[in-house]
């Protein structure tokens, strides 16, 4: 089975918000509800500024906590890796929604847990991710990193990745790189 | 210096989490107590040993009691999920991992060994009110094995008492309850609110006095573990630390905490005092029955302590989901 990953070049992301739409309009996200943002963030005393654009999703963690804190199994590890939400199982406990350290996940308005699924519906047919295939920028790139010649595996030999809270332990699948500045202000 | 806009946050996780609310708080303080009940009359039972069941009999109000609190509290996590006819689910798994799945397993566990009791302790001349033929032959044998019966409920109110705490610790996302003393926070508090009910129901005066007794050890282990408990974040790296800025804070958004916290320490002592007030007047032994006085004064040190307890919960709750690990 594929292991897949998502790296998200830093420098090469334009703030165009179109990664938000077309998985808004993919996955037919509620109004006012959103399973991935752009995080602006401005560092340092002016003149002296440094800004980064980061998008942030559902990490699809190895060791993931939203797993370890449902109850009835709604969020399980599909065969291809990802994490997935079972609605109909789930009980809107919100457990889950607590137990993510990256706050990915919130609930719908219909009570249920809900988040990025990698849209998984587009991987069955062999597509990418909506966000990743309307990607201006091509800042999200999205691959199997058990294919060695993957362009993801490739990023990852080649540049410093990071993730996000690596001490929280949970080995996220979501990878950052900035070609301009090793490390990273994750 | 940082600044932030972020684009497609949700309400619910944005600019802090707005997930567990009133209700939990509720669930949590109901569990509790009813844990605390149970220990207590289980206690009660077997302090004395191979008593008789005609002498166990008063205790019958405590059990019904918990049972009650224990069933409403119930209802408040269900009217806190999103998707409550889907909790069918919950009962066809189980997730070792999930702490709330041991509590959608655990509470109608102890919902029947709550009401095994009440029916072990039935009295002979009082069964006659439990209507169905077959609930009179169960309680005539389950009376027979009182004492593992209670027993089984010390076990299970310790359960539920950890249990209202190990929820909320097994959050590794949440600095302020992600650690091992809440579980005993929460016990300690379970078992002296527990202590603090039997005092206000119990009929008899040697049990309102042997409870308030026992309830001044508990009070005097409860301000303590909240003082290691605050000195455990203090003493842990930046996100743990921060977490416990909210209790003593002044800004307008925090000082509720911070209230929270002088409440809790004002009304434990007070509690504490009047309960040694109390000791101090009986230091010779007690015999005989209380004025009504002296009953009011140890319902109100009751009172205090419930007070207290509910403080407790809704401040850990509400202000755990004030800070992040990032």
């Amino acid at each position: 089975m594929p292991r897949y990953v998502m790296v998200i070049d830093v420098e090469r992301c334009i703030g165009c918000m179109a990664c938000i739409v077309a998985c808004k309009k993919e996955n037919n996200v509620a109004d006012g509800y959103f399973r991935t943002r752009v995080v602006e963030e401005v560092r340092g005393e002016f003149p002296y500024l440094r800004m980064e654009l980061r998008s942030e999703l559902c990490n699809h963690c190895e060791n993931a906590p939203c797993i370890d804190a449902c109850p009835t199994g709604a969020s399980h590890r599909a065969k291809n890796g990802t994490v997935q939400i079972d609605k109909q199982k789930c009980i809107g406990c919100k457990a889950c929604i607590l137990a993510c350290p990256y706050d990915a996940r919130y609930s719908t308005p219909e009570g249920v847990a809900d988040k990025c699924t990698f849209c998984e519906h587009r991987l069955k047919e062999g597509k990418k991710p909506a966000c990743v295939e309307t990607c201006l920028g091509k800042s999200r790139i999205f691959g199997d990193l058990d294919d060695p010649n993957s362009e993801v595996s490739q990023l990852l030999k080649k540049y410093d990745a990071s993730v996000r809270l690596e001490f929280a332990g949970t080995s996220p699948r979501v990878f950052y790189i900035n070609k301009k500045f090793a490390g990273g202000s994750l | 210096m940082i600044e932030l806009s972020i684009t497609g946050t949700n309400a619910i996780t944005f600019p802090h989490l707005e997930v567990w609310d009133w209700r939990i708080v509720i669930y949590l303080f109901l569990g509790g107590l009813s844990a605390g009940i149970m220990v207590m009359y289980s206690i009660a039972n077997l302090h004395i040993p191979k008593q008789p069941v005609e002498e166990i009999a008063p205790c019958i109000r405590a059990p019904f009691i918990s049972f009650i609190i224990l069933a409403v509290g119930a209802q408040f996590i269900i009217f806190d999920l999103g998707s409550p006819f889907h909790l069918y689910w919950g009962y066809l798994t189980f997730n070792p991992l999930s702490l709330m799945s041991w509590g959608t397993w655990g509470v109608p566990a102890v919902l029947l060994a709550n009401g095994l009791y009440i029916l072990a302790v039935i009295p002979k001349e009082q069964r006659y009110r439990l209507k169905f033929p077959f609930l009179i032959k169960i309680s005539e044998k389950l009376t027979l094995n009182m004492r593992p019966i209670t027993k089984l409920n010390f076990a299970l109110g310790i359960f539920l008492g950890i249990y209202t705490g190990v929820l909320l610790s097994s959050f590794s996302a949440i600095p302020l309850w992600n650690n091992a003393t809440l579980p005993i926070l929460f016990l300690v508090s379970a078992l002296s609110s527990g202590a603090a009910m039997i005092v206000i129901i119990a009929k008899k005066a040697e049990i309102k006095f042997l409870f308030t007794k026992i309830d001044i050890w508990l009070i005097v282990a409860e301000l303590v573990v909240i003082a290691l408990f605050f000195y455990g974040l203090y003493s842990s790296p930046a996100p743990y630390k921060k977490a416990i800025a909210p209790f003593f804070s002044l800004t307008s958004e925090h000082f509720i905490f911070t209230i929270a916290l002088i409440a809790i320490f004002l009304l434990l002592p007070l509690a504490l005092r009047i309960k040694l007030g109390e000791l101090k007047e009986f230091k010779d032994g007690f015999h005989g029955e209380f004025t009504k006085a002296q009953i009011l004064r140890m319902n109100i040190a009751a009172i205090l302590v419930l007070a207290g307890t509910l403080i407790l919960r809704a401040a850990i709750v509400y202000a755990g989901q004030l800070t992040k690990l990032s």
